[in-house]
């Protein structure tokens, strides 16, 4: 069947069964490997991305489930060559060790800031995401400097 | 069946619920396999555990629900809170007579707070945590705290049944093959007390070790109404019908802590697996059940 996704704010037509699962699509035909598939059932968050602004495990949504919708990966956060802010600050901060939570977490962190602030605590937010590496202090560290950098920015560009 | 069998699977997306009904019905008429899909956080985990797909062997074919509009509306109107079977859990946190505003149904958004984390949160619904069936279903514990009435629908009509009769037996319901679950009604007093507690591994992703939903209308120093729920302590999700009616018996100054263990034990059948014990499920009970009597002022 052929699917229509827009991914990372590009309209995508991708040949797949519906009921393939999004994150072997987004991995597979795709090609966008940035996210990871760390348990396969819903537990640790590595495949996390955002449907229509909401986080959602990719390893549990059938691809059929998101024909039209919009779909952002970790590869959707930088700006070509320039890493985003939390980007910038996972690595300032040691956010990222191993670095397989990394694209699940940014996704999570990035829904933190851009949506779900106002129902859930920062640690809330990450909740769903496994860290074996970092004991997740410098993750929450990243995520609460990029926030405070965000808030101090001192210069921006406008328009494209 | 393993996960690469998932993709043999048909799939259909159909613009209204009568085209889903219609659907269910010739398919069942024809002895076909269908299976609604919303959420998808019970069904695919489901999908990924069961032994490998038999060559040949009939896939049911999956109908996704998780976008009729009709099926995810919220709705209060005067004291009926209407919920569609296919609204998520980010939904009701979100809605502004459940998590947010006045938060009429706070319990709702307070369970559903604990239920996963937010990544099932956007996609779990409570049509898919009731039809799953599963004793541990935190979302069913709410409802029937408020004494829910579910909603059935099929092309023969529609139906109305409360929460406390729709599950049979462990995994069993009176939902027939061509009905889905439309949505839930709840009479909402206007003025009550509700408890949520969970008892699980850990806060986030934790299924129930045990956990008591509680909604309670007291009034002149006695309760007058109370619903109760809870979850992983027999075959199916527990109203505590003894403990219920122990509740309401005297004046909350004349319970006593022995009684209602007694009412809240001869309402559990706990058992032993991978999560926890008969006996710490059947201990947490008791205290839930002791700790939500004490917040509404009996001496217990
Ligand atoms: C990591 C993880 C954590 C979880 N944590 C919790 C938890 O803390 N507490 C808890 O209670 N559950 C938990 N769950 C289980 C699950 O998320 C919930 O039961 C959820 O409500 C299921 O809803 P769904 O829409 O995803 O169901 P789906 O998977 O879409 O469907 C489940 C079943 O219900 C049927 N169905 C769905 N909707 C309808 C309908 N409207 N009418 C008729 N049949 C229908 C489907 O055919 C299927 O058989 C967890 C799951 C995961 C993966
Ligand atoms: S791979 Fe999807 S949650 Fe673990
Ligand atoms: S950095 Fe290794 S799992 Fe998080």
């Amino acid at each position: 069947m052929n699917l229509t996704l827009t991914i990372n704010g590009t309209v995508h037509h991708v040949e797949a069964s519906p009921t393939a699962r999004l994150l072997d699509v987004l991995r597979g035909p795709l090609g966008l490997t940035g996210s990871k598939e760390g348990c396969g059932e819903g537990e640790c968050g590595a495949c996390t991305v955002l449907l229509d602004g909401d986080p959602v495990n990719a390893c549990l949504v059938l691809v059929g489930q998101c024909e039209g919708r919009s779909i952002l990966t970790v590869e959707g956060l930088a700006h070509g060559q320039t890493l985003s802010p939390l980007q910038q600050a996972f690595v300032g901060h040691g956010g990222a060790q191993c670095g397989i939570c990394t694209p699940g977490m940014l996704i999570s962190a990035h829904a933190y800031e851009k949506s779900t602030k106002s129902l859930v605590t920062l640690r809330e937010s990450i909740a769903g995401n496994i860290c074996r590496c970092t004991g997740y202090q410098r993750i929450v560290d990243s995520i609460t400097q990029a926030e405070h950098e965000d808030r101090v920015q001192t210069f921006g560009t406008v328009g494209s | 069946m393993a996960i690469t069998d998932l993709e043999l699977h048909s799939f259909v997306r159909l613009p209204t619920i009568a085209d889903v009904l219609q659907t269910l019905a010739d398919r069942h008429a024809a002895s076909q396999k269908t299976v609604v899909l919303a959420g998808g956080t019970d069904w695919v985990v489901e999908q990924e555990m069961a032994p490998p797909h038999k060559p040949g062997a009939e896939l049911p074919m999956v109908v996704d629900i998780s976008r009729l509009s009709d099926l995810q509306t919220i709705h209060l109107n005067g004291n009926l809170l209407t919920i569609g079977a296919a609204a998520t859990y980010l939904q009701l946190r979100r809605h502004p007579h459940i998590g947010m505003g006045d938060k009429r149904a706070a319990l709702l958004a307070r369970m559903a707070q604990d239920l996963g984390a937010l990544q099932i949160q956007a996609r779990g619904t409570l049509g898919g945590n009731l039809a799953t069936g599963s004793p541990a279903a935190d979302g069913v514990a709410a409802l029937m705290a408020y004494d829910a009435s579910v909603v059935l629908q099929s092309v023969r009509g529609e139906r109305t049944v409360p929460i406390t009769e729709f599950q049979t037996g462990y995994k069993k319901s009176v939902r027939a093959p061509d009905e889905i679950i439309t949505q839930f009604q709840i009479s909402l007093p206007t003025h009550y007390n509700w408890y949520w507690r969970k008892v699980g591994t850990r806060r986030a992703q934790a299924i129930s070790k045990v956990a008591l939903a509680g909604v309670a209308v007291v009034e002149s120093g006695q309760i007058q109404r109370i619903g109760l729920g809870m979850a992983s302590v027999a075959p199916v999700t527990a109203a505590l019908r003894n403990t219920r009616s122990y509740l309401c018996s005297a004046p909350l100054h004349k319970l006593t802590g022995a009684e209602l263990d007694a009412a809240v034990n001869s309402d559990c059948s706990p058992i032993d697996d991978v999560r926890s014990t008969r006996q710490y499920r059947a201990h947490c009970a008791r205290v839930v059940v002791r700790e939500f009597a004490r917040s509404l002022g009996a001496p217990v």
